[in-house]
Protein backbone atom coordinates (compact mmCIF):
# COMPACT_ATOMS: atom_id res chain seq x y z
CA UNK A 1 0.00 0.00 0.00
CA UNK A 2 3.03 1.86 0.96
CA UNK A 3 4.01 1.48 -2.81
CA UNK A 4 0.70 2.78 -4.18
CA UNK A 5 1.49 6.14 -2.91
CA UNK A 6 5.35 6.32 -3.72
CA UNK A 7 4.43 5.76 -7.38
CA UNK A 8 1.18 7.81 -7.63
CA UNK A 9 3.41 10.82 -5.94
CA UNK A 10 6.67 9.83 -8.80
CA UNK A 11 3.54 9.76 -11.56
CA UNK A 12 2.06 12.96 -10.36
CA UNK A 13 2.80 14.62 -13.66
CA UNK A 14 1.50 12.09 -15.58
CA UNK A 15 -1.78 12.31 -13.33
CA UNK A 16 -1.72 15.87 -13.40
CA UNK A 17 -1.51 15.78 -17.43
CA UNK A 18 -3.92 12.87 -17.55
CA UNK A 19 -6.68 15.24 -16.07
CA UNK A 20 -6.22 17.81 -18.12
CA UNK A 21 -6.49 16.06 -21.08
CA UNK A 22 -9.30 14.09 -19.91
CA UNK A 23 -10.87 17.76 -19.31
CA UNK A 24 -9.55 19.39 -22.37
CA UNK A 25 -9.42 16.40 -24.93
CA UNK A 26 -13.03 15.06 -24.86
CA UNK A 27 -14.64 18.34 -26.41
CA UNK A 28 -11.27 18.92 -28.60
CA UNK A 29 -12.43 19.88 -32.49
CA UNK A 30 -16.31 20.78 -30.95
CA UNK A 31 -17.07 24.28 -31.37
CA UNK A 32 -18.72 24.83 -27.79
CA UNK A 33 -15.85 22.65 -26.45
CA UNK A 34 -15.29 22.68 -22.93
CA UNK A 35 -19.07 24.26 -22.49
CA UNK A 36 -20.45 21.01 -23.75
CA UNK A 37 -19.91 19.33 -20.07
CA UNK A 38 -22.44 22.02 -18.86
CA UNK A 39 -24.64 22.27 -21.68
CA UNK A 40 -25.48 18.66 -21.38
CA UNK A 41 -26.53 18.75 -17.72
CA UNK A 42 -28.29 21.82 -18.11
CA UNK A 43 -30.53 20.47 -21.23
CA UNK A 44 -31.23 17.32 -19.31
CA UNK A 45 -32.47 19.37 -16.76
CA UNK A 46 -34.65 21.60 -18.79
CA UNK A 47 -35.96 18.14 -20.27
CA UNK A 48 -36.80 17.39 -16.72
CA UNK A 49 -38.55 20.40 -15.86
CA UNK A 50 -40.73 20.44 -18.24
CA UNK A 51 -42.15 16.71 -18.24
CA UNK A 52 -41.62 15.64 -14.85
CA UNK A 53 -44.55 18.42 -12.79
CA UNK A 54 -47.02 16.68 -15.83
CA UNK A 55 -46.74 13.28 -14.22
CA UNK A 56 -46.38 13.57 -11.20
CA UNK A 57 -48.12 15.90 -8.81
CA UNK A 58 -45.25 18.61 -7.51
CA UNK A 59 -44.83 20.38 -4.58
CA UNK A 60 -41.35 20.63 -4.47
CA UNK A 61 -40.53 24.58 -4.45
CA UNK A 62 -37.93 25.93 -7.00
CA UNK A 63 -38.49 22.69 -8.36
CA UNK A 64 -35.64 23.15 -11.58
CA UNK A 65 -33.23 24.59 -8.86
CA UNK A 66 -34.23 21.45 -6.70
CA UNK A 67 -33.16 19.30 -10.08
CA UNK A 68 -30.01 20.94 -10.63
CA UNK A 69 -28.35 20.47 -7.50
CA UNK A 70 -29.23 16.43 -7.79
CA UNK A 71 -28.64 16.34 -12.04
CA UNK A 72 -24.60 17.94 -11.63
CA UNK A 73 -23.58 15.45 -8.99
CA UNK A 74 -25.50 12.75 -10.87
CA UNK A 75 -23.94 13.85 -14.32
CA UNK A 76 -20.41 13.76 -12.29
CA UNK A 77 -21.17 10.28 -10.57
CA UNK A 78 -22.97 9.02 -14.54
CA UNK A 79 -19.86 10.44 -16.44
CA UNK A 80 -17.00 8.71 -14.26
CA UNK A 81 -18.69 5.17 -14.68
CA UNK A 82 -18.93 5.66 -18.25
CA UNK A 83 -15.93 6.80 -19.10
CA UNK A 84 -14.21 4.68 -16.16
CA UNK A 85 -15.31 1.24 -17.39
CA UNK A 86 -14.02 1.86 -20.57
CA UNK A 87 -10.69 4.03 -20.03
CA UNK A 88 -8.73 0.65 -20.46
CA UNK A 89 -10.10 0.18 -24.10
CA UNK A 90 -9.55 3.69 -24.92
CA UNK A 91 -5.80 3.75 -24.02
CA UNK A 92 -4.92 0.22 -25.06
CA UNK A 93 -2.59 2.06 -27.35
CA UNK A 94 0.09 3.44 -24.29
CA UNK A 95 -0.90 0.06 -22.00
CA UNK A 96 0.20 -2.38 -24.56
CA UNK A 97 3.78 -0.34 -24.83
CA UNK A 98 4.67 1.84 -21.97
CA UNK A 99 4.70 0.73 -18.02
CA UNK A 100 3.06 3.30 -15.71
CA UNK A 101 0.97 2.74 -12.93
CA UNK A 102 -2.29 1.42 -14.35
CA UNK A 103 -4.57 3.01 -11.15
CA UNK A 104 -3.64 6.64 -12.58
CA UNK A 105 -6.07 6.36 -15.18
CA UNK A 106 -9.04 5.49 -12.97
CA UNK A 107 -7.89 8.08 -10.73
CA UNK A 108 -7.93 10.52 -13.45
CA UNK A 109 -11.32 10.01 -14.18
CA UNK A 110 -12.74 10.31 -11.15
CA UNK A 111 -10.48 13.57 -10.33
CA UNK A 112 -11.38 15.11 -13.90
CA UNK A 113 -15.05 14.46 -13.22
CA UNK A 114 -14.37 16.57 -10.13
CA UNK A 115 -12.88 18.88 -11.27
CA UNK A 116 -15.76 19.41 -13.98
CA UNK A 117 -18.29 19.12 -11.21
CA UNK A 118 -16.36 22.23 -8.99
CA UNK A 119 -16.74 24.59 -12.29
CA UNK A 120 -19.82 23.42 -13.02
CA UNK A 121 -20.98 24.79 -9.42
CA UNK A 122 -21.45 27.79 -11.31
CA UNK A 123 -24.82 26.80 -12.61
CA UNK A 124 -25.59 25.63 -8.80
CA UNK A 125 -24.82 29.32 -7.97
CA UNK A 126 -26.69 30.77 -10.42
CA UNK A 127 -29.96 28.94 -9.43
CA UNK A 128 -29.61 29.99 -6.37
CA UNK A 129 -29.27 33.08 -6.54
CA UNK A 130 -32.10 33.56 -9.23
CA UNK A 131 -34.76 31.35 -7.33
CA UNK A 132 -33.79 33.66 -4.62
CA UNK A 133 -32.27 31.01 -2.29
CA UNK A 134 -29.30 32.53 -1.79
CA UNK A 135 -26.31 30.84 0.09
CA UNK A 136 -25.70 29.82 3.74
CA UNK A 137 -22.96 28.90 5.84
CA UNK A 138 -23.60 24.86 5.46
CA UNK A 139 -21.79 25.63 1.99
CA UNK A 140 -18.56 24.61 4.13
CA UNK A 141 -19.66 21.13 4.43
CA UNK A 142 -18.96 20.29 0.26
CA UNK A 143 -15.95 19.10 1.17
CA UNK A 144 -16.97 16.02 3.16
CA UNK A 145 -20.19 15.27 0.27
CA UNK A 146 -17.53 15.84 -2.47
CA UNK A 147 -14.84 12.95 -0.75
CA UNK A 148 -17.84 10.51 0.12
CA UNK A 149 -19.15 10.65 -3.80
CA UNK A 150 -15.07 10.35 -4.90
CA UNK A 151 -14.31 7.62 -2.75
CA UNK A 152 -17.58 5.46 -3.98
CA UNK A 153 -16.90 6.43 -7.75
CA UNK A 154 -13.24 5.51 -7.45
CA UNK A 155 -14.30 2.18 -6.00
CA UNK A 156 -16.67 1.30 -8.29
CA UNK A 157 -14.38 2.10 -11.47
CA UNK A 158 -11.43 0.28 -10.19
CA UNK A 159 -13.41 -3.03 -10.50
CA UNK A 160 -15.46 -2.20 -13.62
CA UNK A 161 -12.72 -0.65 -16.01
CA UNK A 162 -10.57 -3.94 -14.73
CA UNK A 163 -13.82 -6.51 -15.45
CA UNK A 164 -14.35 -4.65 -18.93
CA UNK A 165 -11.13 -5.95 -20.04
CA UNK A 166 -11.63 -9.54 -19.68
CA UNK A 167 -15.62 -9.00 -20.31
CA UNK A 168 -16.62 -6.31 -22.96
CA UNK A 169 -20.27 -7.10 -21.67
CA UNK A 170 -19.60 -5.21 -18.65
CA UNK A 171 -19.72 -1.66 -20.26
CA UNK A 172 -23.04 -2.22 -21.05
CA UNK A 173 -24.35 -4.10 -18.48
CA UNK A 174 -23.31 -1.43 -16.27
CA UNK A 175 -24.63 1.37 -18.24
CA UNK A 176 -28.11 -0.48 -17.94
CA UNK A 177 -27.62 -0.52 -13.85
CA UNK A 178 -26.31 3.16 -14.24
CA UNK A 179 -29.92 3.98 -15.53
CA UNK A 180 -31.44 1.82 -12.78
CA UNK A 181 -29.92 3.84 -10.04
CA UNK A 182 -31.02 7.14 -11.76
CA UNK A 183 -34.52 6.03 -10.71
CA UNK A 184 -33.60 4.55 -7.28
CA UNK A 185 -32.22 8.09 -6.45
CA UNK A 186 -34.02 10.92 -5.70
CA UNK A 187 -32.96 13.25 -8.52
CA UNK A 188 -36.28 13.73 -9.71
CA UNK A 189 -38.43 13.43 -7.00
CA UNK A 190 -38.29 13.90 -3.09
CA UNK A 191 -37.49 10.87 -0.76
CA UNK A 192 -40.24 11.96 1.11
CA UNK A 193 -42.87 10.62 -1.64
CA UNK A 194 -42.24 7.03 -0.30
CA UNK A 195 -43.71 5.53 3.22
CA UNK A 196 -41.12 5.70 5.51
CA UNK A 197 -40.44 2.09 5.87
CA UNK A 198 -39.28 2.06 1.93
CA UNK A 199 -37.23 4.95 2.51
CA UNK A 200 -34.15 3.47 4.77
CA UNK A 201 -34.02 0.71 2.14
CA UNK A 202 -33.45 3.14 -0.23
CA UNK A 203 -30.68 5.23 1.96
CA UNK A 204 -28.75 1.32 1.72
CA UNK A 205 -27.70 3.29 -1.65
CA UNK A 206 -24.86 5.78 -1.04
CA UNK A 207 -25.78 8.37 -3.60
CA UNK A 208 -29.27 8.97 -2.18
CA UNK A 209 -27.07 10.14 0.86
CA UNK A 210 -24.64 11.74 -1.13
CA UNK A 211 -27.46 13.69 -3.05
CA UNK A 212 -29.49 14.75 -0.37
CA UNK A 213 -26.45 16.20 1.00
CA UNK A 214 -26.15 18.43 -1.61
CA UNK A 215 -29.99 19.02 -1.37
CA UNK A 216 -29.32 20.03 2.40
CA UNK A 217 -26.65 22.39 2.07
CA UNK A 218 -27.62 24.14 -1.04
CA UNK A 219 -31.90 24.23 -1.47
CA UNK A 220 -32.84 23.06 2.14
CA UNK A 221 -29.82 25.26 3.29
CA UNK A 222 -29.79 22.94 6.97
CA UNK A 223 -27.08 20.61 8.33
CA UNK A 224 -26.50 17.58 6.37
CA UNK A 225 -26.62 14.15 8.07
CA UNK A 226 -22.93 13.77 8.60
CA UNK A 227 -23.56 10.34 10.50
CA UNK A 228 -24.23 9.01 7.36
CA UNK A 229 -22.16 10.48 5.18
CA UNK A 230 -19.11 9.45 7.53
CA UNK A 231 -20.40 6.36 7.53
CA UNK A 232 -19.63 6.32 3.28
CA UNK A 233 -16.44 7.51 4.36
CA UNK A 234 -15.53 5.18 6.41
CA UNK A 235 -17.10 2.55 4.65
CA UNK A 236 -15.91 3.67 1.13
CA UNK A 237 -12.24 3.54 2.09
CA UNK A 238 -12.70 -0.02 3.05
CA UNK A 239 -14.43 -0.69 0.33
CA UNK A 240 -11.85 1.06 -1.89
CA UNK A 241 -9.05 -1.22 -0.83
CA UNK A 242 -10.67 -3.80 -1.48
CA UNK A 243 -11.63 -2.82 -4.92
CA UNK A 244 -8.38 -1.59 -5.22
CA UNK A 245 -6.67 -5.10 -4.66
CA UNK A 246 -9.15 -6.21 -7.16
CA UNK A 247 -7.67 -4.12 -9.59
CA UNK A 248 -4.19 -4.79 -8.66
CA UNK A 249 -4.81 -8.63 -9.55
CA UNK A 250 -6.50 -7.99 -13.09
CA UNK A 251 -4.26 -5.40 -14.04
CA UNK A 252 -1.21 -7.98 -14.59
CA UNK A 253 -2.90 -9.60 -17.60
CA UNK A 254 -4.10 -6.02 -19.06
CA UNK A 255 -1.70 -5.83 -21.86
CA UNK A 256 -2.19 -9.26 -22.78
CA UNK A 257 -6.47 -9.35 -22.84
CA UNK A 258 -6.33 -5.96 -24.69
CA UNK B 1 25.27 -10.07 -0.05
CA UNK B 2 23.33 -6.69 -0.38
CA UNK B 3 25.82 -4.95 -2.12
CA UNK B 4 25.82 -7.76 -4.91
CA UNK B 5 22.38 -7.72 -5.13
CA UNK B 6 22.85 -3.32 -5.81
CA UNK B 7 25.10 -4.30 -8.39
CA UNK B 8 22.75 -5.77 -11.16
CA UNK B 9 20.64 -3.33 -12.96
CA UNK B 10 18.16 -5.97 -13.60
CA UNK B 11 17.52 -9.49 -12.29
CA UNK B 12 15.92 -12.12 -14.37
CA UNK B 13 14.88 -15.48 -11.77
CA UNK B 14 14.05 -18.28 -13.25
CA UNK B 15 11.53 -16.84 -15.60
CA UNK B 16 8.72 -18.54 -17.21
CA UNK B 17 6.34 -17.07 -19.67
CA UNK B 18 3.54 -19.20 -21.25
CA UNK B 19 0.66 -16.87 -23.41
CA UNK B 20 -2.68 -18.37 -24.16
CA UNK B 21 -3.36 -19.27 -27.76
CA UNK B 22 -7.07 -18.43 -28.76
CA UNK B 23 -8.67 -20.21 -31.45
CA UNK B 24 -11.56 -18.03 -31.36
CA UNK B 25 -11.34 -15.70 -28.29
CA UNK B 26 -13.60 -14.64 -26.18
CA UNK B 27 -14.26 -11.50 -24.98
CA UNK B 28 -17.74 -11.28 -24.81
CA UNK B 29 -20.06 -12.82 -21.78
CA UNK B 30 -22.06 -14.73 -24.55
CA UNK B 31 -19.34 -16.23 -25.90
CA UNK B 32 -18.04 -17.20 -22.86
CA UNK B 33 -21.64 -18.87 -21.90
CA UNK B 34 -21.99 -20.04 -25.10
CA UNK B 35 -18.82 -22.36 -25.24
CA UNK B 36 -17.93 -22.48 -22.21
CA UNK B 37 -16.76 -25.87 -22.70
CA UNK B 38 -14.92 -25.82 -25.81
CA UNK B 39 -11.45 -26.50 -25.71
CA UNK B 40 -10.37 -22.86 -25.85
CA UNK B 41 -6.76 -22.38 -25.70
CA UNK B 42 -3.16 -23.64 -26.18
CA UNK B 43 -0.49 -22.71 -23.93
CA UNK B 44 2.40 -21.53 -25.82
CA UNK B 45 5.39 -21.32 -23.70
CA UNK B 46 7.42 -18.27 -25.21
CA UNK B 47 10.26 -18.05 -22.42
CA UNK B 48 11.39 -21.27 -20.40
CA UNK B 49 13.29 -20.77 -17.16
CA UNK B 50 15.46 -17.62 -18.28
CA UNK B 51 17.92 -16.45 -15.69
CA UNK B 52 20.06 -13.55 -16.17
CA UNK B 53 21.67 -11.01 -14.13
CA UNK B 54 22.89 -7.57 -16.35
CA UNK B 55 24.98 -5.55 -14.43
CA UNK B 56 24.48 -1.42 -14.04
CA UNK B 57 26.36 0.64 -16.69
CA UNK B 58 26.00 -2.56 -19.28
CA UNK B 59 25.14 -2.51 -22.58
CA UNK B 60 23.56 -6.02 -23.43
CA UNK B 61 22.27 -7.01 -27.20
CA UNK B 62 19.45 -9.53 -27.44
CA UNK B 63 19.45 -11.30 -30.62
CA UNK B 64 17.35 -14.14 -32.29
CA UNK B 65 15.28 -15.17 -35.09
CA UNK B 66 12.10 -13.92 -35.21
CA UNK B 67 9.74 -15.46 -32.51
CA UNK B 68 12.34 -16.53 -30.26
CA UNK B 69 11.35 -13.79 -27.15
CA UNK B 70 13.25 -11.29 -27.43
CA UNK B 71 10.43 -8.57 -27.25
CA UNK B 72 8.80 -10.95 -24.83
CA UNK B 73 11.07 -10.35 -22.29
CA UNK B 74 11.72 -6.70 -22.66
CA UNK B 75 7.86 -6.10 -22.20
CA UNK B 76 8.55 -8.44 -19.03
CA UNK B 77 11.28 -6.14 -17.55
CA UNK B 78 9.20 -3.07 -18.75
CA UNK B 79 6.83 -4.74 -16.41
CA UNK B 80 3.97 -4.63 -19.14
CA UNK B 81 3.37 -8.06 -19.16
CA UNK B 82 4.21 -10.35 -15.98
CA UNK B 83 6.09 -13.88 -15.92
CA UNK B 84 4.06 -16.96 -15.67
CA UNK B 85 6.56 -18.33 -13.41
CA UNK B 86 9.64 -16.94 -11.56
CA UNK B 87 10.64 -13.15 -10.69
CA UNK B 88 12.15 -9.95 -12.33
CA UNK B 89 13.60 -7.49 -10.52
CA UNK B 90 14.81 -4.23 -11.53
CA UNK B 91 17.08 -2.03 -9.68
CA UNK B 92 16.61 1.95 -10.91
CA UNK B 93 14.45 4.27 -13.35
CA UNK B 94 14.01 2.33 -15.98
CA UNK B 95 12.33 3.78 -19.70
CA UNK B 96 11.51 1.36 -22.26
CA UNK B 97 11.34 2.41 -26.44
CA UNK B 98 9.20 -0.44 -27.67
CA UNK B 99 7.14 1.90 -29.67
CA UNK B 100 7.99 5.11 -30.73
CA UNK B 101 4.94 7.61 -29.75
CA UNK B 102 2.59 5.45 -27.95
CA UNK B 103 0.56 7.74 -26.34
CA UNK B 104 1.00 10.71 -28.33
CA UNK B 105 -2.22 12.59 -28.61
CA UNK B 106 -3.29 13.77 -32.15
CA UNK B 107 -4.64 16.72 -31.28
CA UNK B 108 -2.27 18.44 -29.39
CA UNK B 109 0.70 19.92 -30.19
CA UNK B 110 4.19 19.11 -30.17
CA UNK B 111 4.77 20.63 -27.36
CA UNK B 112 1.79 19.41 -25.57
CA UNK B 113 2.92 15.73 -26.24
CA UNK B 114 6.31 16.12 -25.10
CA UNK B 115 4.86 16.44 -21.91
CA UNK B 116 2.35 13.95 -22.13
CA UNK B 117 5.09 12.08 -23.40
CA UNK B 118 7.60 12.37 -20.98
CA UNK B 119 4.79 12.22 -17.82
CA UNK B 120 4.48 8.65 -18.89
CA UNK B 121 7.99 7.73 -18.42
CA UNK B 122 7.55 9.40 -14.46
CA UNK B 123 9.04 13.07 -15.10
CA UNK B 124 7.79 15.97 -13.02
CA UNK B 125 6.82 19.37 -14.62
CA UNK B 126 10.26 20.52 -13.14
CA UNK B 127 12.57 17.72 -14.70
CA UNK B 128 10.90 17.90 -18.29
CA UNK B 129 11.03 21.85 -18.25
CA UNK B 130 14.83 21.57 -17.43
CA UNK B 131 14.85 18.79 -20.87
CA UNK B 132 12.45 20.55 -23.11
CA UNK B 133 14.78 22.51 -25.09
CA UNK B 134 17.19 20.01 -25.40
CA UNK B 135 14.02 17.84 -26.93
CA UNK B 136 13.04 20.22 -28.33
CA UNK B 137 16.41 20.77 -30.90
CA UNK B 138 17.65 17.06 -30.56
CA UNK B 139 14.05 16.81 -32.67
CA UNK B 140 15.11 19.36 -34.88
CA UNK B 141 11.24 20.07 -35.11
CA UNK B 142 12.25 23.95 -35.46
CA UNK B 143 8.87 25.63 -35.48
CA UNK B 144 6.92 22.53 -36.24
CA UNK B 145 6.88 22.00 -32.37
CA UNK B 146 3.37 23.39 -31.65
CA UNK B 147 1.76 22.21 -34.56
CA UNK B 148 -0.66 19.45 -33.76
CA UNK B 149 1.30 16.17 -34.41
CA UNK B 150 -1.27 15.01 -36.87
CA UNK B 151 0.13 17.10 -38.96
CA UNK B 152 3.43 15.67 -39.00
CA UNK B 153 5.04 13.69 -41.45
CA UNK B 154 5.91 10.40 -40.34
CA UNK B 155 9.91 11.16 -40.04
CA UNK B 156 9.16 14.10 -38.39
CA UNK B 157 6.91 12.12 -35.54
CA UNK B 158 9.20 9.48 -34.90
CA UNK B 159 12.17 12.20 -34.01
CA UNK B 160 9.91 13.70 -31.81
CA UNK B 161 9.17 10.01 -30.10
CA UNK B 162 12.68 9.35 -30.03
CA UNK B 163 13.81 12.73 -28.78
CA UNK B 164 11.73 12.12 -26.23
CA UNK B 165 12.54 8.97 -25.02
CA UNK B 166 16.24 9.10 -25.11
CA UNK B 167 16.51 12.70 -22.98
CA UNK B 168 14.63 11.35 -20.16
CA UNK B 169 18.05 10.11 -18.64
CA UNK B 170 16.49 6.97 -17.23
CA UNK B 171 19.14 4.21 -15.04
CA UNK B 172 17.79 1.55 -17.59
CA UNK B 173 16.63 1.96 -20.93
CA UNK B 174 15.41 -1.22 -23.40
CA UNK B 175 14.93 -0.55 -26.72
CA UNK B 176 12.92 -2.23 -29.24
CA UNK B 177 14.47 -2.40 -32.93
CA UNK B 178 13.86 1.03 -33.07
CA UNK B 179 17.58 2.13 -34.22
CA UNK B 180 16.56 2.93 -38.06
CA UNK B 181 14.62 6.27 -36.90
CA UNK B 182 14.32 8.98 -39.46
CA UNK B 183 17.23 9.83 -42.28
CA UNK B 184 20.64 9.18 -42.39
CA UNK B 185 22.00 11.97 -40.50
CA UNK B 186 19.19 11.19 -37.43
CA UNK B 187 20.31 8.01 -37.22
CA UNK B 188 23.84 8.84 -37.00
CA UNK B 189 22.46 11.70 -34.70
CA UNK B 190 20.71 8.57 -32.03
CA UNK B 191 23.30 6.70 -32.43
CA UNK B 192 26.19 9.08 -31.15
CA UNK B 193 23.08 10.01 -28.27
CA UNK B 194 23.08 6.34 -27.39
CA UNK B 195 27.17 5.68 -27.25
CA UNK B 196 26.90 9.04 -25.00
CA UNK B 197 24.35 6.80 -22.63
CA UNK B 198 26.41 3.95 -22.89
CA UNK B 199 29.54 5.71 -21.59
CA UNK B 200 27.65 7.59 -19.09
CA UNK B 201 27.11 4.10 -17.07
CA UNK B 202 23.78 3.76 -18.13
CA UNK B 203 22.31 0.29 -18.53
CA UNK B 204 21.10 -0.26 -21.79
CA UNK B 205 19.48 -3.43 -23.46
CA UNK B 206 18.86 -3.54 -27.17
CA UNK B 207 16.40 -5.56 -29.01
CA UNK B 208 18.06 -5.73 -32.89
CA UNK B 209 18.61 -7.26 -36.20
CA UNK B 210 21.01 -4.93 -37.34
CA UNK B 211 23.59 -6.89 -36.21
CA UNK B 212 25.94 -4.28 -37.06
CA UNK B 213 24.95 -1.92 -34.71
CA UNK B 214 24.83 -4.02 -32.30
CA UNK B 215 28.62 -4.99 -32.77
CA UNK B 216 29.47 -1.24 -32.26
CA UNK B 217 27.19 -0.50 -28.98
CA UNK B 218 27.19 -3.46 -27.10
CA UNK B 219 29.81 -5.21 -24.69
CA UNK B 220 27.46 -8.03 -24.09
CA UNK B 221 25.13 -10.00 -26.13
CA UNK B 222 22.77 -12.62 -25.60
CA UNK B 223 21.30 -15.10 -28.16
CA UNK B 224 17.38 -16.33 -27.73
CA UNK B 225 16.84 -19.77 -29.28
CA UNK B 226 13.55 -20.71 -28.69
CA UNK B 227 12.93 -19.19 -25.65
CA UNK B 228 16.22 -20.51 -24.13
CA UNK B 229 19.54 -18.64 -23.53
CA UNK B 230 21.61 -20.01 -26.15
CA UNK B 231 24.49 -18.11 -25.89
CA UNK B 232 25.59 -15.27 -23.35
CA UNK B 233 29.14 -13.43 -23.81
CA UNK B 234 30.90 -11.19 -25.79
CA UNK B 235 29.22 -9.60 -28.15
CA UNK B 236 31.56 -10.64 -31.39
CA UNK B 237 31.73 -14.38 -30.20
CA UNK B 238 27.77 -14.20 -29.74
CA UNK B 239 27.89 -12.86 -33.36
CA UNK B 240 30.13 -15.03 -34.73
CA UNK B 241 28.46 -18.04 -33.59
CA UNK B 242 24.95 -16.41 -34.47
CA UNK B 243 25.59 -16.08 -38.03
CA UNK B 244 27.28 -19.66 -38.20
CA UNK B 245 23.75 -21.17 -37.26
CA UNK B 246 21.39 -18.35 -38.98
CA UNK B 247 23.27 -16.98 -41.49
Amino acid sequence: MKNFFVELYNYRELLKTNVKKEIRGKYKGSFLGVLWSFVNPLLMTLIYAIVFPFLLRNTTPHYTTYLIIGVLPWNWFTTVISQGTSTFLANAGIIKKVYFPREILPISVVTSGLINFLISCIIIAIFLICSGIGFSQYILFLPIILIAQYIISLAAIFVTSAVNVYIRDAEYIINFLIQMLFYATPILYTLDMFPVRFQKYLLLNPLVTIINGYRDIFYYQTMPNLKLLFTIIGSGIILLYICYKIFKKLEKGFAEEL
Amino acid sequence: MKKVEDKNAIKVKNVTKAFKLFYDKPTTLKERLVFWNKKKSDEHVVLKGIDLEIKKGETVALIGTNGSGKSTLLKLMTKIIYPTQGKIITNGKLTSLLELGAGFHQDFTGRENIYFNAAIFGLTKKEIDARLDDIIEFSELGEFIDSPVRTYSSGMYMRLAFSVAINVEADILLIDEILAVGDQHFQDKCFAKLKELKDSDKTIIIVSHSLGAVKMLCNRAIWLFNGEVQLDGKTEDVIDEYLKVCG
